[in-house]
């Protein structure tokens, strides 16, 4: 039992000075030329979306990566969708659509209540809040 | 008096922290397959959710000491879910209708009807979380029980999306019947992307390791 606690402890400080070094690559990416979202995984990743293709939309109940996996699966099954980003610690989904489409907010909203979440706001273009 | 106690301590929980991560009820189209393991029984559930508001899907489990196993269907239902800015509550009711087939081994032994009904209620921010959930078993003459757990738990960092991400989690175990007793299981949780595992060891000695993975 006690060998385990400290197994399970030493597992979590590895994970978490791993995770701290990986914020610290990202802040260093953020700081690149003000981009709408940085590529990063290809099913988490906005690509070069032009600000016409952006949409940004407020999201509640944003708290955890693992259920939030179902917003990928929802959008990414979409012909007219071309990436997603997920920022959770701002409650934002960031949506890239495809060239000249788009997608009207009353299924915008329809797809993050499937996903699991409620719409506070939707803009479109490059900057949000 | 062990019931009463533990489930005033539960409501009194959730009472001041107003999630599960494994989320019985998916996105639709959604499959999940969750692989459970404690000191008590061996289970696997795999579920398809056609809308946001349920799911239905397979479900066994093999009962160790008791020797006992479960074969079903069962329905998973959300009948309300909270989103708040920085945290997310949801409410669940979930029910079991299947066959039990005790004395493993003998030749002679009958299916028996079986079926459970729970309630689930979960809470979480990025960095906080908790949970309970009970489940009544009726297995004819084979088995007749009530099991409740409640879990605390803490994310010692915050991970962005995409990250690894780890809790430390208290899991509070009750049980009736022949085996009545409550248990205490200290665990770890990591997930990433569509994985989460979790492992732990209770104060019984009993090893818990839990596999979800969502498709």
């Amino acid at each position: 039992m006690k060998i385990s606690i400290t197994a399970i402890l030493f597992m979590t400080l590895f994970f978490a000075l791993q995770s701290h070094a990986q914020h610290g690559e990202h802040e260093h990416n953020h700081n690149h030329e003000g981009q709408v979202a940085e590529p990063s995984a290809a099913s988490n990743d906005m690509g070069n979306a032009a600000c016409e293709d952006t949409i940004n939309i407020k999201v509640s109940g944003l708290v955890c990566d693992f259920c939030a996996r179902s917003l990928e699966k929802v959008f990414l099954k979409r012909s007219d969708v071309a990436g997603i980003k997920v920022d959770l610690g701002k409650g934002f989904v960031a949506v890239a659509t495809k060239p000249g489409l788009t997608i009207d907010d009353a299924t915008l909203t329809k797809l993050i209540t499937d996903s699991g979440y409620n719409v506070n706001a939707i803009q479109r273009g490059c900057e949000h809040g | 008096m062990k019931l009463t106690v533990f489930t005033l301590c539960c409501v009194i929980l959730m009472g001041y922290a107003p999630q599960s991560l494994s989320r019985p009820v998916s996105y639709p189209g959604g499959w999940t397959v969750m692989q459970k393991n404690d000191k008590n029984a061996h289970s696997l559930h795999v579920h398809y959710s056609p809308t946001a508001k349920y799911s239905i899907g397979y479900r066994t489990e093999y009962w160790r000491e008791e020797n006992w196993q479960f074969h079903g269907a069962q329905l998973n239902y959300l009948v309300k879910r909270h989103n708040a800015p920085a945290s997310q509550a949801n409410f669940y009711l979930k029910g079991g209708l299947g066959t039990a087939h005790g004395d493993l081994g003998v030749p002679d032994s009958e299916p028996q009807l079986a079926a459970f009904a729970d309630i689930a209620l979960d809470w979480e921010t990025r960095r906080y979380f908790t949970s309970y959930e009970n489940r009544v078993y009726y297995a004819e003459d084979i088995a007749k029980f009530f099991r409740q757990k409640a879990r605390v738990g803490i994310a010692p960092y915050i991970g962005d999306y995409g990250d690894l991400h780890t809790w430390l989690m208290l899991q509070v175990d009750h049980i009736t019947g022949e085996r009545d007793n409550i248990s205490v299981t200290p665990l770890v949780r990591f997930f990433k992307n569509e994985y989460l595992v979790e492992v732990g060891i209770s104060d019984k000695g009993g090893i818990l390791f839990n596999l979800i993975i969502r498709f």
